[in-house]
């Protein structure tokens, strides 16, 4: 096959689908041709540089596996298919919700996504109805060369209680782009647990947007667990928009090699009596280079907001960078609002303790590392995501270095 | 402070109390605008050597050709052709208050200046409009060869060490606003402190605008030479007009190993002024930069006192305290660069935002590669007095050595309910109650000021409560 360069050609040749869709479709193609690759001039894209990136990729469809955990799901009413085929069988609610918690015009990718997805998952989960077991996406991409536009569409009438894992997987490829969307609607009095484990391997450029609207006394959790591709640029974004949402985010990552992680957070807090707790963990080594930016708003007549954010980052070797801007933008004044953030080496002081208790300090340092992490750990109510989480750690730092680990 | 209820009330009711206007004092027709011929003017009037000329012309392309900062605060109602870029107000700096004209001396009277030059100060450089008026340093430090005058002397007097040292760290194309005080610099101080010398007292410079649409644009080098220490204290104030002024400052400060310096600013500019301003510190072996900046005044103020660490041990601390009341935006903050190893860095900010005020906290903790053992801690704590203000935080970090350690943190709140109830419980008005408050969240500010300033800053606050309700 030859390369496609998302010109005419390639979307004329995208497989048809409804009326709608396809005009959706066509106006993402419009917007991705005119609008830019996102500069570093920009606050927003600042610490990623795209400017070579060559948007020439083999047309390719990943392996997508939904499972369901043996539950009978057509009983409950809960809809758990490909995106293509509920744009037909629930039109309704896909062309109501589709794009526009991550329209298409916010990027260039955005729109290209727009223009060129073909597959992904919808997930709805009738009123009141609650889904005991997780139900997960995983996408495999094996294929060198190839873009993927992963998408998923979960929404979650009142009340509906769901946990969803999406997994996004790959060997280690030459080159390939991961343009990833994700879109979740809490209704009111909703429960939604989702977790995204990022493991695609190196070679993959991702660039993922998740986006999470969070109705009355709804309550969302999110795990961001982010150990793959070369480039990640990951932003997860939760607004409450109806009294007495809560929002909590949590992030665990571990970059080595050359890895390039630009993680983004929003808590966007538009309704009052609202709370939204953020907790990213990250270590890096070797030239890995990690940069987390995060933005908590608060908008006028957002009062009784409690709103928390905190960005921990330790830093294993010499030649490891890691930043971090936390933010914050108050337009309420009976709020408490508040952001910690930090970047530094493993304590001296607790290796120093470990070591005088005759353990060596490669151990030691391992046993740090492994106690960091734990306190986003800890707050993983599922089990096997947690345990793969802290076993992938565990690799993380067994692996040899590739640049003076300390 | 020992005041009374009913002096406190009256106070309370005053407002700003810098707002009055002296006639014009121009010794020559002012123009507005700016064009290289202003620029060669300003430069002739002055009878500058050559390399400064030609340093303000090619400043000025800079600023022609630079955009305005995308971010922080709305600057598009200034309006550079409406500004007066140089108003002399007298033909000759005086050293007795006694010589200036009869409505400039009244201004300073107004504002203590020669009773606080008596009680508590070293030298004092008086500056109106675009030069310094009145300056004087006690003969004790004179004798033991500290250099304390205006910038427009010292270029005069001291060519080489200005030479040497001016726009090093603030080069003219470092931003906009840089590019403009390079292009069109007045005034400002020049200190110079010999190896070994502590100046105990403080050196103090006020800065007083008269004129509407005055564009001020002093220029500051302080230089700090081995094992000395100096404090230098800045305030200033302007009358309240309905059209914008700018102030536009470049501040330049050299502590030399061993050295310590602190420079306190009490900035309260009429709501009419754009208070734009450029600070660096250069800190080298195990020297010591304090920068204690307070925001009380201005329409809009963006300013970040900057340290770049660039010796072994070197200590930098920047204090910030901003207020924002009604139709202000202050977006203040503070810079750490660490360039060198073990070097440790300490920004503590305050902000209080009430009537529809904006406070914002900017800036920028850096290590750069090799800077091993930096230690840095950032504290920003907002306090938001009602439902039209805002607060925004927005602190950077950006490590390149892996030994370094770095924390931020950052509260935004409101009054508390139980400390208010408290106080009035004791029979203190809301208003009372909640300056008292806020007095003591910026305490951690005030307590490393110059008494007589703590008692300013303390009394500003009061003022700026006028019809707070928390």
């Amino acid at each position: 096959m030859t390369p496609i360069t998302f010109d005419e050609a390639a979307f004329e040749l995208l497989p048809k689908t409804t009326e709608p869709m396809q005009r959706m479709r066509k106006q993402a193609f419009e917007e991705f041709r005119a609008l830019p690759i996102p500069s570093q001039e920009t606050e927003e894209w600042r610490y990623t540089d795209l400017s070579d990136f060559e948007l020439s990729f083999e047309p390719h469809v990943p392996n997508v596996v939904r499972t369901t955990s043996g539950q009978d799901l057509d009983g409950l009413g809960v809809v758990f298919c490909d995106l293509d085929r509920a744009a037909e069988s629930h039109a309704d609610l896909v062309e109501r919700h589709l794009q526009t918690l991550v329209p298409t015009d916010r990027t260039k990718f955005t729109a290209l996504h727009g223009a060129f997805r073909t597959g992904g998952t919808f997930l709805f989960i009738p009123r009141d109805v609650r889904v005991k077991l997780p139900l997960q996406t995983l996408t495999y991409l094996e294929a060198d060369g190839a873009a993927a536009f992963p998408h998923t569409l979960l929404i979650a009438d009142e009340g509906a209680d769901v946990t969803f894992i999406d997994r996004f997987a790959s060997p280690d490829i030459a080159r390939a782009l991961s343009d990833a969307i994700v879109e979740i609607v809490v209704g009111d009095g909703a429960h939604v647990r989702y977790v995204s484990i990022q493991e695609w391997g190196s070679g993959v450029t991702h660039l993922g947007i998740q986006r999470a609207r969070v109705g009355r006394d709804a309550e969302f959790r999110s795990l961001a667990i982010g150990f793959g591709a070369s480039l990640a640029r990951a932003e997860a974004e939760t607004v409450l928009a109806g009294a007495g949402g809560f929002s909590e985010m949590l992030g665990v990552f571990f970059a080595d090699g050359t890895q390039h992680f630009d993680h983004r957070s929003v808590q966007d807090h538009v309704a009052p009596n609202c709370s939204s707790d953020l907790l990213y963990k990250g270590a890096l080594r070797d030239a890995s280079r990690a940069v987390y930016s995060g933005w908590v708003h608060v908008r006028p007549g957002a009062q009784k907001t409690d709103a928390m954010q905190t960005s921990r980052n330790i830093v294993l070797s010499e030649h490891a960078k890691a930043d971090a801007i936390p933010n914050l933008e108050i337009e309420a004044n009976d709020v408490r609002c508040g952001h910690a953030a930090s970047v530094g080496p493993v304590d001296e002081e607790a290796v120093f303790y470990l070591e005088s208790r005759g353990i060596p300090r490669a151990e030691a340092e391992r046993l740090f590392v492994t106690g960091f992490f734990q306190e986003v750990l800890d707050r993983v109510r599922l089990d096997e995501v947690r345990r793969n989480a802290e076993l992938a750690i565990q690799e993380e730092l067994a692996e040899p270095s590739t640049a003076g680990v300390r | 402070m020992a005041v009374s209820q009913e002096e406190h009330l009256r106070e309370l009711s005053k407002g700003y109390r810098f707002d009055w206007k002296d006639q014009s004092n121009s010794v020559f027709e002012p123009k507005r605008g700016l064009s290289e011929a202003v620029v060669e003017e300003i430069s002739s009037r002055k009878s500058e050597p050559d390399w400064m000329r030609k340093r303000r012309l090619k400043a000025l392309k800079h600023f022609e050709q630079r955009p305005m900062p995308w971010w922080g605060a709305d600057l598009s109602g200034i309006d550079f052709e409406n500004i007066y870029y140089f108003i002399r107000s007298t033909e000759k700096q005086a050293q007795n208050w006694e010589d200036l004209p009869e409505d400039i001396r009244g201004t300073w009277d107004k504002l203590g200046i020669p009773e606080a030059e008596k009680k508590y100060l070293g030298g004092v450089s008086a500056q109106y409009e675009s030069e310094v008026v009145y300056h004087k340093i006690k003969k004790e430090l004179d004798d033991i060869g500290v250099l304390f005058t205006d910038m427009d002397s010292a270029l005069r007097d001291y060519p080489d060490l200005v030479k040497e040292h001016f726009g090093t760290l603030i080069p003219a194309n470092d931003n906009k606003f840089a590019a403009l005080n390079t292009a069109v610099w007045s005034g400002g101080s020049f200190i110079y402190v010999p190896p070994g010398v502590h100046v105990d007292i403080p050196l103090q410079a006020y800065f007083r605008i008269n004129a509407e649409n005055m564009g001020q644009f002093e220029r500051t080098l302080i230089i700090a030479d081995e094992g000395s220490y100096v404090h230098y204290v800045e305030g200033c104030s302007a009358p309240i007009y309905t059209s914008d002024s700018l102030h536009s400052a470049v501040v330049e400060i050299k502590a030399m190993k061993g050295a310590r310096v602190r420079y306190t600013t009490i900035q309260n500019w009429s709501t009419n002024v754009y208070n734009l301003v450029t600070k660096r510190a250069a800190a080298y072996e195990d020297a010591v930069m304090e920068w204690v900046d307070g925001n009380i005044g201005s329409k809009v103020t963006m300013k970040y006192p900057s340290i770049y660490l660039l010796g072994k041990g070197a200590r930098g601390e920047v204090l910030s305290v901003a207020f924002a009341g009604k139709g202000m935006h202050t977006d203040a903050g503070g810079k750490a660069i660490h360039a060198a190893p073990y070097t440790t860095s300490v920004i503590t900010s305050k902000s209080v935002s009430k009537d529809g005020g904006r406070t914002g906290y900017r800036g920028l903790v850096r290590v750069e590669p090799d800077a091993h053992h930096a230690r840095s801690n950032v504290r920003c704590d907002a306090l938001i007095l009602d439902e039209e203000s805002r607060s925004d935080t927005y602190p950077y970090i950006e490590v390149e050595d892996e030994t370094a350690a770095l924390g931020h943190e950052a509260t935004v709140s409101k009054v508390g309910e139980d400390q208010l109830f408290y106080l009035m419980s004791r029979g203190l008005s809301e208003v009372e109650a909640t300056a008292m408050i806020v007095n003591g969240f910026i305490e951690p500010i005030t307590r490393e000021l110059p008494m007589e300033y703590a008692v300013e800053l303390n009394r500003l606050i009061e003022l700026q409560m006028e019809g707070s309700v928390g």
